[in-house]
């Protein structure tokens, strides 16, 4: 047999493209093309009172500059609202370019053509924007007072109002035994990828077709939405993802101004244009997210166990809303965890303030929810002066009661159901790979030392792989090479080394022989996009059951050459052969060839599949339920998503100082269902645990108060270097395959980044002795925060 | 697409009259004109070179003027096209004396098609601006003795402005045409970096155009032929 | 056009990966920008335009450099390596890109060239790194996918493999040691 490949830590076939330089990224396409420079607001709230361009006109090598005032048809309506919700009253999103206000630093106002970037900046510097400012609402403090409103017709900035629930919290947890409030924040940040936006386009004049690249998480979505703004059928346009310099989410927002502008442009000028974002732009004219404040209610009894649950939040919208509520229903919902809450009510207002967009970076909304419910469990803790991981562990639903049917309904619209897991199994590895048991011991020597250590412990529950369907197409060459398509991206996620594992042991055939295309709607035109940890489990199960297809069809050709039955054959190494009898056996390759009955032989091999050759005279060549050629197309559609999970530990280190907090090791237990590389999911582990360190200790998004983003660069914008990692994330699997999907695959993408809020916070709270509610913490504030508490102690003493 | 704007020159309106009636003043002073043909009673031929951007490109345009009879007010209708595109244009220009000198306002409608009615209405109105800009000023200094006729007069030529045209296009009659044409205008070195710049663009065309149908109101008069033959 | 609008454009000729090549630039013109689209050589990446990242790092005489922080013009005749340059004349992949692909010291890929320099630089300096060292040997470059990990494991790796290669039979002609790395900058001859 072959050797399996799912579950093989296999080296990635994308890796030497990569590492010789020959990846082709959207700025390394091209060559051509002229490019743009966007004019930006510098505030965050003005009204738009004259656009002067006379001095750029001076620049050598202009080609056009674009206003509002020459988008015509539905490229003059905003852009689209991509995911209306019922409670989304006051649903608001951006024109392409700024009509007659503004509402964030950043937002595009004019798009400059020019010979080349440089003379798109020149021209763009001299373009004179008049302005008459207004007050600007930043920070949700100021949404919610709503002294001031972002939109005129928008009142109390509230974008939307939302409440779901189940049971009755409030009086479950008036009548619980042990009742605690907590008041918590979370500041913006942003999924900052190495590379940032880009777009080119390509305009046929003489077909009338448009062709783009453009660096995104969703090519069909830019597509269609193309193809709507600027009047085309979608048969005429064609949307290309080369390779993605990184996306984290925020390549999944679409169409961005620039990829209906861009292809505007191509389409009036006649040459192929692009658009390269630069490190500002990226942080001002993108997205961030994760700004958000909690209110928590919650009553349980004398075993720390849930009786009533009551979750209120506030949420940062930005300046509009075009991705909907995805963000804040995700936490509204995943806040429960691995937890039975009781009766539960959560209820949040999405607000809009003078800032950049919120859509989904990794995470979407988790983070902030698993703060939420893993503070709340070490507070229950610290209040029955139980221990944390016992709290959690009475609190745990069962694996005997998989599926678990929380009542409520998930950000796609789906009953929240859980399907697999075993939590306490989990918790069980955790335990045993950070020494749980042995901690109090330890951190009492270091104390006695003078060391402040801390250990912290979280624990979320994930819900990947949401609808609606991905689709697969597998075709089997008559050189005995395989091809696979699927429309949805890749991001650096390894896909085609993962959907090619997956290929070869459904086909058995070699990796090698294998290529896998993603994102190119010319080879799949019917996907949705990589988001929400839904490749390997949406794409992957859809290439699997394609795969089965054109197997099926192999074995039914191959069967008929070898005149034997489809179930005595099997596949290995590309070869077809009857079991047991190895000398009988047929290539993949030959396979294709009869399956393809011709008129013309070209080359020695095809003579085999023309008229003179094959058939039977009383059969029609191509039968009424058969097509030419090996090829099977699929699509995975479940009912629901798949719910993934694991629990992080941390141990950390703060200076009795200077506050500095140390990293001593970092524990993973994660329970993504059946691996197919599980080398390729560790890296995607490492990678969400980085950007998680990056969230709880270093990034932010410094707003001041007239709406500037001060840390527009990664000079200021602290992104963790080696040097912030641990030098090892120590990491342990559990597998409880999902029943949802033909491989029990459950997403893994977003995992490592979700806890890390909690997890943080409640190590920093266990070294420090006092609780922290806001998140992230550099070490000035920790040190403030020590000074507060000493003084209120101090107070307390005297009292 | 729009746009309006004025001028302010500095002489009374009756020699501003006279001057934007003298194709050999328009030719001199139109951004990018190279060539202007009188083709019969109202109507005339010619040639605009632009050199910005998208706009880059010689077209070749047709003007006749309506609404003749009102005084110091008409109404031009221009087409032109080029490699970059097509224009059509209403324009009307009327003039005011204002004591101390000639207002000159214009509004003009353009249609505006091929690539050049893709590079953006701003850019397309601030290139015209500027153009008008430029084309007043030359006007403006001709009228005002700051730029010598003869100057303008040695690049026309002469073997395009046959005898008898002024007969011709004085009566309306044109038994051959009248052509006034700028030869050195197309030269950059020969020309201030600003106007080198600015000759062009788009409307380039509509504000060369306007100049045009101001010059063809104009040649009607027999005096401005005989300038023409005169620069000859 | 005119030509007293345009950019006065300045010649330089550089050897980049054992080539000589020539490139007329305007004297703003980065060498990150010339590399890419003057010379098309795209593997070297732009991150953050302004030297934190370290995305675009090349080797300037085997040091490594960042490009978005040079002007092309000040390159003339200077030694520069990309990372196109880093695999051998046969397609062999250097000991630092053999580590990565080892360890999967990548994932996205976009800032991995500017990684691969440097470290091809910092064994030469150091063939044998302690793992403390090898985490400062990449301690100023970002990478937003990996979290390091792999990195400082595929430095490692590196390592070994140099190692492994320069004590490799002659006549190996895939193989390059890594004094060969340090000591010749071309990588082409």
């Amino acid at each position: 047999m072959t050797t399996r490949m799912m579950g093989e830590p296999i080296r990635r076939v994308e890796d030497r493209r990569l590492l010789t330089g020959n990846g082709r990224y959207l700025d390394d396409l091209g060559a051509d093309a002229v490019e743009v420079a966007l004019v930006r607001s510098p505030h965050a709230h003005a009204k738009i009172l004259d656009i002067d361009v006379t001095a750029a006109l001076e620049v050598d090598g202009l080609l056009a500059i674009y206003t509002y005032d020459d988008l015509t048809g539905p490229l003059a309506d905003p852009l689209p609202l991509l995911i209306p919700h019922p409670a989304l009253t006051h649903g608001r999103t951006q024109y392409p370019l700024a009509r007659d206000e503004v509402n964030y630093v950043g937002e595009a106002v004019a798009m400059v053509v020019a010979e080349n970037r440089y003379l798109a900046e020149d021209a763009a510097e001299r373009i004179l924007v008049s302005y008459q400012v207004l007050p600007p609402v930043v920070g949700l403090d100021a949404a919610r007072a709503a002294e001031r409103l972002v939109h005129p017709d928008v009142p109390g900035n509230v974008a939307a109002h939302f409440v779901q629930e189940s049971g009755d919290a409030a009086a479950a947890i008036a009548a619980a035994p042990h009742r605690l409030a907590l008041d918590l924040e979370i500041q913006r940040s942003a999924s900052t990828p190495l590379e940032g936006r880009g777009v080119l386009a390509r305009w046929d004049t003489d077909a009338q077709r448009l062709r783009m690249w453009t660096s995104t998480q969703t090519s069909t979505g830019v597509r269609a939405a193309v193809a709507v703004k600027l009047g085309l059928d979608l048969g005429s346009v064609e949307v290309i993802t080369p390779d993605v310099g990184g996306g984290f989410g925020v390549k999944i927002m679409h169409p961005w101004p620039e990829e209906v502008l861009v292809p505007m442009a191509a389409r009036a000028l006649g040459r192929p244009v692009k658009f390269t974002e630069d490190r500002r732009e990226h942080f001002i004219s993108s997205a961030h997210e994760r700004g958000q404040q909690q209110h928590i209610e919650v009553g349980f009894d004398d075993q720390g166990r849930l009786l009533g649950l009551s979750l209120q939040f506030w949420h940062d919208n930005g300046a509009y809303i075009p991705y909907g509520l995805i963000v804040p229903i995700v936490t509204s919902t995943q806040v429960l965890g691995p937890y039975k809450p009781g009766a539960f009510r959560v209820e949040f207002e999405s607000l809009y303030t003078n800032t950049v967009i919120v859509t989904p970076y990794r995470g979407a909304g988790r983070p902030q929810a698993v703060f939420a419910m893993e503070r709340t469990m070490d507070a229950i803790a610290c209040d029955l002066g139980l221990d944390r991981a016992e709290v959690r562990e009475r609190n745990f639903i069962q694996p005997e009661e998989m599926p678990y049917d929380h009542g409520l309904v998930f950000q796609d619209g789906r009953p929240l159901i859980y399907d697999s897991g075993d939590f306490p199994a989990s918790l069980a590895k955790l335990k045993k790979l950070v020494g749980w048991d042995e901690w109090a011991g330890y951190q009492a020597r270091a104390r006695a030392e003078g060391r402040k250590v801390g250990m912290g412990l979280a624990c979320y529950v994930e819900g990947t792989g949401v609808g609606p369907y991905e689709g697969g197409h597998v075709q089997v060459e008559t050189t005995g090479k395989v091809k696979v398509a699927t429309g949805l991206t890749s991001q650096g996620q390894g896909h085609q080394t993962a959907f090619a594992q997956i290929v070869a042991d459904e086909l058995g055939v070699p990796m090698s022989d294998i290529e896998v295309v993603t994102g190119d709607t010319r080879r799949f035109p019917y996907a949705v996009g990589t988001f929400a940890s839904r490749a390997a489990v949406m794409s992957g199960s859809a290439i699997a059951l394609a795969a089965r297809a054109a197997r099926a069809k192999i074995l039914k050709v191959a069967a008929e050459a070898l005149e034997a039955e489809p179930g005595d054959l099997e596949i290995v190494e590309g070869q077809v052969r009857v079991k047991g009898s190895p000398g009988t056996e047929i290539s993949l390759g030959t396979v294709a060839v009869l399956s393809n009955p011709l008129r013309y032989a070209f080359d020695e091999a095809s003579k085999a599949a023309t008229q003179f050759a094959v058939g039977h005279p009383d059969q029609a060549p191509v039968g009424e339920d058969d097509e030419p050629g090996i090829e099977g197309r699929d699509y995975y559609s479940p009912l629901q998503s798949t719910f993934a999970n694991g629990m992080h530990a941390v141990i950390v280190e703060t200076d009795p100082e200077t506050a500095e907090i140390k990293i001593l090791r970092y524990c993973v237990v994660h329970d993504c269902g059946t691996l197919i590389n599980p080398m390729i999911v560790r890296g995607q582990v490492h990678g969400g645990v980085a950007q998680g360190v990056g969230g709880a200790l270093y990034e932010r998004m410094a707003y001041d108060e007239s709406g500037q983003l001060q840390n527009a660069s990664f000079m200021d914008f602290l992104m963790p270097y080696v040097s912030e990692m641990p030098a090892e994330i120590e990491i342990d699997h559990l597998e409880t395959p999902s029943p949802l999907n033909p491989l029990g695959i459950k997403g893994a993408g977003e995992a490592g980044v979700i806890p890390s809020a909690a997890v943080f916070a409640a190590a920093i709270s266990d070294a420090e002795g006092f609780e922290l509610t806001s998140m992230p913490i550099s070490p000035s504030e920790l040190f403030e925060l020590r000074s507060a508490h000493a003084a209120g102690r101090q107070e307390g003493d005297e009292s | 697409m729009k746009l309006a704007g004025e001028a302010i020159l500095h002489a009374p309106l009756d020699r501003v009259w006279t001057a934007l009636r003298d194709p050999a003043v328009l030719v001199a002073t139109i951004p990018g004109c190279e060539r202007l043909v009188a083709t019969g009673p109202d109507s005339y031929d010619m040639t605009v070179t632009a050199g910005v951007a998208s706009i880059k490109g010689s077209y070749a345009g047709t003007v006749s003027l309506t609404d003749l009879p009102e005084p110091h007010t008409f109404l031009m209708k221009a087409s032109g096209a080029g490699g970059p595109g097509t224009v059509d244009a209403d324009v009307r220009v009327s003039l005011t004396d204002t004591g101390e000198g000639t207002r000159l306002t214009y509004d003009a409608d353009a249609a505006i098609g091929g690539v050049i009615g893709g590079v953006g209405q701003r850019m397309l109105i601030g290139v015209a601006k500027k153009m008008a800009g430029e084309f007043f000023s030359g006007v403006d200094d001709v009228l005002t003795g700051n730029r010598p006729l003869a100057a303008a007069g040695e690049q026309a030529d002469s073997s395009a402005a046959p005898a008898g045209q002024d007969t011709a296009v004085a009566a309306g009659q044109h038994p051959g045409p009248a052509v006034f044409t700028a030869a050195g205008r197309g030269k950059p070195p020969a020309r201030p970096a600003t106007e080198s710049f600015l000759a062009g663009a788009v409307f380039g065309a509509a504000t060369a155009l306007l100049g045009v149908l101001v010059g063809a109101r104009t040649a009607r008069a027999s005096h401005n032929t005989r300038t023409a033959r005169r620069m000859g | 056009m005119n030509e007293d609008r345009s950019e006065a454009r300045h010649e330089i000729a550089l050897t980049v990966n054992g080539v000589e090549r020539r490139a007329e630039v305007p004297a703003r013109r980065l060498l990150s920008d010339c590399l890419r689209h003057d010379l098309g050589l795209t593997g070297t990446h732009v991150g953050c335009e302004h030297g934190v990242c370290g995305a675009c790092t090349v080797l300037v005489g085997g040091v490594p450099m960042r490009s978005c922080l040079l002007l092309a013009v000040s390159m003339d005749g200077e030694q520069i390596t990309t990372v196109e340059g880093l695999t051998g004349p046969d397609g062999k992949l250097s000991p630092v890109q053999q580590g990565f692909a080892e360890c999967h010291g990548l994932q996205c890929g976009f800032c991995t060239p500017g990684f691969l320099t440097t470290i091809t630089a910092g064994l030469a300096d150091n063939p044998d790194p302690t793992p403390e060292q090898a985490r400062e040997l990449i301690g100023g470059n970002l990478c937003r996918c990996t979290g390091y990990q792999n990195i400082v494991a595929a430095v490692l790796r590196a390592a070994e493999i140099g190692r492994e290669r320069a004590t490799a039979p002659a006549g190996d002609s895939g193989s390059r040691t890594s004094s060969e790395h340090g000591s010749d900058r071309s990588l082409r001859s």
